[in-house]
């Protein structure tokens, strides 16, 4: 019952715009009264906001999607150039760490010592927890390739073990690196060592946590059979994803971790 | 599937728990049970050997889930037909025995005419329904053909 032309998708109107944005302004506002009045609430609203709306987007993409076909060809390449664009622009957010991490330890100041690792800073040894950190990722990313592959196979037991041990994977990390931010021997405030360390290896962590969230919505997809073996950008978009992370902790490792102690 | 002992023992109640379509299952066997009784019984019409899929590993093929608009041109362009304009229009001469076609839901459709190539005036006109047209500036004939949009 197609009254259009063409094989795009003119999405119905939808509140989700405009509650995120809400979302935005109180997590925005909130954050600034909780520095300066110590009130959470702004906050918290904005947070339950955020989520609600993220929720019932998703949601509807999928519903559009999965269940009533609206994924055509041309629409899904648009989603294809879409997650490309994101992960580009995430791409340049890390970036700018790392210039801030190349900038402070190319040219160390007096006030450090004029040396890297600025003087009294121990550093993590990067042949400890953070290669096995390497080692994890590195696995995860061939588990979700062989994920991939299942899929594209229509292999569906393997699909959810190897989808499974992804997630698995990618939780083991975050546990491990919160081990190390605790057993840490600096701090945040130690410096710029500690401001770089832990800014460009917390937004990683954060990622890794966002990227094994999607991972885990496509597990339950998977397993309630929304993918077929030639359409699942779902699995694809976050497939990606999960490599950017990857080669960002690969990056880390090499410059901070290792060139940087 | 020798090696899936420990894996039902150790997934098979957590995935059940997340598994909100049982039926899947059943659907499958169901679905095995039809196409063999297809492919043993049914000789004089040809069935299409099933590799993958629901039957064989479990994940649907598009043949078998896709739906709505995406399953309208799926099956358009099985049978070789563009019904929404997808891929790139066919190349004409221009000339009167080799008109453009140019294809229209209604009875009229607006032409613009790049009349040499790297123009950057388009010549716009409306194409009418009946004898075919010629562009104002370069002469080439434009003749409207009737499409048909899957409902």
């Amino acid at each position: 019952m197609a009254h259009q032309a063409h094989a795009y998708h003119m999405v119905d109107p939808s509140p989700w715009p405009l509650t995120g944005a809400i979302a935005a302004l109180l997590l925005t506002s909130g954050t600034a009264v909780w520095f300066h009045f110590h009130s959470l609430t702004l906050l918290t609203m904005g947070n339950i906001l955020l989520l609600l709306t993220m929720y019932q987007w998703w949601r509807d993409i999928i519903r559009e999607g999965t269940f009533q076909g609206h994924h055509t060809p041309p629409v899904q390449k648009g989603l294809r150039y879409g997650m490309i664009l994101f992960i580009t622009s995430e791409v340049f957010f890390f970036l700018g760490f790392f210039w801030a991490f190349y900038h402070s330890s190319l040219a160390p100041t007096p006030e450090l010592g004029g040396c890297w690792p600025p003087t009294g800073i121990i550093t993590l040894d990067p042949f400890e927890v953070p290669l096995l950190n390497t080692a994890v990722l590195l696995a995860s990313g061939v588990t979700v390739t062989w994920a991939h592959h299942s899929i594209m196979e229509g292999e569906r037991k393997q699909a959810i073990q190897s989808l499974t041990l992804t997630i698995l994977l990618g939780f083991y990390f975050t546990f491990l690196q919160g081990m190390e931010y605790y057993e840490a021997p600096f701090t945040i405030a130690d410096g710029v060592y500690g401001s770089t360390f832990f800014v460009a290896t917390g937004f990683h962590g954060l990622h890794v946590i966002i990227g094994s969230t999607f991972l885990a919505v496509c597990l339950l997809r998977q397993v309630q059979y929304h993918f077929t073996s030639e359409h699942h950008f779902g699995f694809e978009a976050a497939a990606w994803y999960w490599h950017f992370v990857d080669v960002v902790w690969l990056f880390l490792y090499v410059s901070i971790y290792w060139w940087g102690s | 599937m020798a090696d899936e002992g420990w894996w039902r023992v150790v997934f098979r109640p957590l995935i059940i728990h997340l598994c909100f379509r049982p039926e899947g299952e059943m659907a499958a066997r169901l679905l095995l049970r039809s196409a063999v009784r297809a492919a043993t019984t049914c000789r004089a019409a040809p069935v299409p050997a099933l590799t993958r899929g629901m039957a064989v590993g479990g994940i649907p093929t598009d043949e078998e889930q896709a739906t709505g608009l995406e399953k309208i041109v799926m099956k358009a362009a099985q049978q070789g037909a563009d019904p929404y304009s997808m891929l790139k229009p066919k190349e004409y001469a221009g000339s009167k025995a080799d008109p453009h076609l140019v294809p229209s839901i209604t009875t009229k459709r607006i032409v613009g005419c790049v009349c040499e190539e790297d123009n950057t005036a388009v010549v716009w006109f409306w194409l009418h329904q009946g004898d075919a047209q010629r562009c104002p500036s370069c002469g080439s004939h434009y003749k409207l053909v009737p499409h048909e949009l899957p409902h």
